[in-house]
């Protein structure tokens, strides 16, 4: 073996644990706290579109107006170098967390607004004709068939959503990329380094795309096609 | 058991109910009949509220609802007039996720507060009582559709309603699966249920009706016993009405 296989071998085996470290410490922390927490404001944000109150849709379309019309990593800035402006300064991690959240929050609601609207009216009425309430209706009956609807095209979010924690390198974070980045810095190999962390995020999205699999299964057991 | 007076419906400009004045004995099966778009569905939907009338008064097991325009129902009093009642849909709406024991229960645990054995015993024994207690663990799409009308009949009866209401429960069937669901409605208005019906069901209307209804037009053009409204009605409409059904 010559000297710079060697040498490449060296890095990737020395990089390989700093890397997936940051991977399992803030990558996936981040992509799972943000995606709890964005899915909270998307069934927020898409009831509130649903409700028929001009006021709650309103501000409902404002937001998802805003969030989708914006580069995230723009809105990662304005949250982290921005906001200290009027007194507000956030550390790294919660500034990535708020960011990523009010993303997943504003695609994910219009997922979840189409859902439940896929759900037929006669389940409302169904469920309203035995004395339910919107609530008891929405909870029992409605969304656990959207959910079925949902699911796709949330799991495909939260793929996008581990590999955009990427930007969060930019406002000064330690996941994986920015890992790589310092690497890089002090070996001068970029393309192993980058292919490096590549490869990990690929290995995350597939997990990811199983567990997908796993779900949509799960979720359309009882449903004739 | 149930007093309607005056009641309008208008959707933006339409109106589809002009005035309807019925009452229905506390046991009595009333069957509505009437052509398409006449608003004999619309108003079975507004004694449930599913749809709000415009205006009029409604009075159904002692609970009184006088409609304004412009002022909806409180949600309380809505509520508590949808648990007077029960609805058998003409596409079943059954819960696709549930199987039919777990239709049947739902209501009961949720809307009731009963509990899980109490729901399940009632369910299992409503299931018998409509031929299906081998189907009790079968999800909707695993049964046929007169089997799935037969649970929406028994997920209705399970909360007990004073009064139920059949939005063409039978229009939806294949011919021979109609049979099985009308001899379930036959059995409960036998047993003294208070039921409204809508139904193209002559056959059906003529065999169980005490009363029958005719609709058109938004409103009630002529009502009577079975034997009067189809031997011998009254106002021409309802000759026409009844003659172009047995082309």
């Amino acid at each position: 073996m010559d000297d710079r296989s060697q040498r490449i071998l060296e890095i990737l085996s020395s990089s390989f644990w700093p890397l997936l470290k940051a991977g399992i410490e803030f990558t996936v922390p981040l992509a799972i706290l943000s995606f709890v927490l964005g899915l909270a404001v998307a069934l927020l944000t898409a009831l509130a579109r649903l409700s028929g109150n001009r006021v709650l849709s309103g501000i409902a379309r404002f937001y998802v107006w805003i969030i989708r019309g914006t580069p995230l990593l723009v809105q990662l800035f304005i949250i982290f170098y921005g906001l200290p402006s009027f007194g507000v300064t956030l550390a790294a991690f919660p500034s990535a967390v708020i960011g990523f959240t009010l993303s997943v929050g504003a695609y994910g609601s219009e997922i979840i607004r189409a859902s439940i609207q896929s759900v037929p009216r006669g389940q409302w009425e169904a469920a309203y004709s035995i004395g339910m309430t919107y609530r008891q209706a929405l909870r029992r009956i409605v969304i656990p068939q959207a959910t079925r609807v949902a699911v796709p095209p949330l799991a495909n979010s939260f793929i996008s959503l581990v590999k955009d924690t990427s930007l969060a390198a930019a406002i000064t974070m330690t996941e994986m990329f920015r890992v790589a980045q310092q690497i890089t810095a002090t070996t001068y190999e970029p393309l192993v380094l980058y292919s490096e962390a590549a490869v990990i995020y690929l290995v995350f999205s597939t997990v990811l795309s199983w567990l997908q699999g796993w779900l949509e299964v799960r979720f359309s057991r009882h449903v004739a096609k | 058991m149930i007093q309607i007076r005056n009641l309008h419906k208008s959707f933006d400009q339409l109106e589809i109910l002009k005035g309807i004045d019925l009452d229905v004995q506390s046991g009595e099966t009333v069957v509505i009949i009437g052509p398409s778009g006449s608003g004999k569905t619309t108003f079975l939907r507004c004694l449930n509220l599913l749809e709000t009338p415009t205006s009029g008064a409604l009075t159904l097991a002692d609970r009184h609802l006088q409609f304004t325009p412009g002022r909806p129902v409180a949600k309380n009093e809505m509520l508590a007039l949808r648990r007077e009642t029960g609805m058998v849909f003409q596409n079943y709406n059954l819960f696709p996720h549930k199987t039919a024991l777990e239709n049947l229960m739902e209501g009961q645990i949720t809307v009731l507060g009963r509990s899980k054995s109490e729901a399940r015993e009632k369910a299992l024994r409503l299931l018998d009582k409509v031929g299906l207690a081998d189907r009790a663990d079968m999800y909707p799409h695993q049964l046929s559709g007169g089997q799935q009308q037969r649970v929406g009949i028994a997920r209705a009866m399970a909360m007990d309603p004073k009064v139920l209401l059949f939005d063409e429960p039978t229009s939806a069937l294949d011919p021979e699966l109609v049979g099985e669901v009308l001899k379930v409605m036959k059995e409960l208005a036998q047993e003294g249920m208070t039921m409204v019906i809508v139904t193209h069901e002559m056959k059906f209307a003529q065999d169980v009706a005490d009363r029958v209804v005719f609709i058109d037009g938004g409103v009630i053009v002529e009502q009577g016993p079975p034997a009067e409204i189809f031997g011998a009605a009254k106002h021409e409409r309802t000759r026409q009405f009844l003659n172009k059904l047995s082309l």
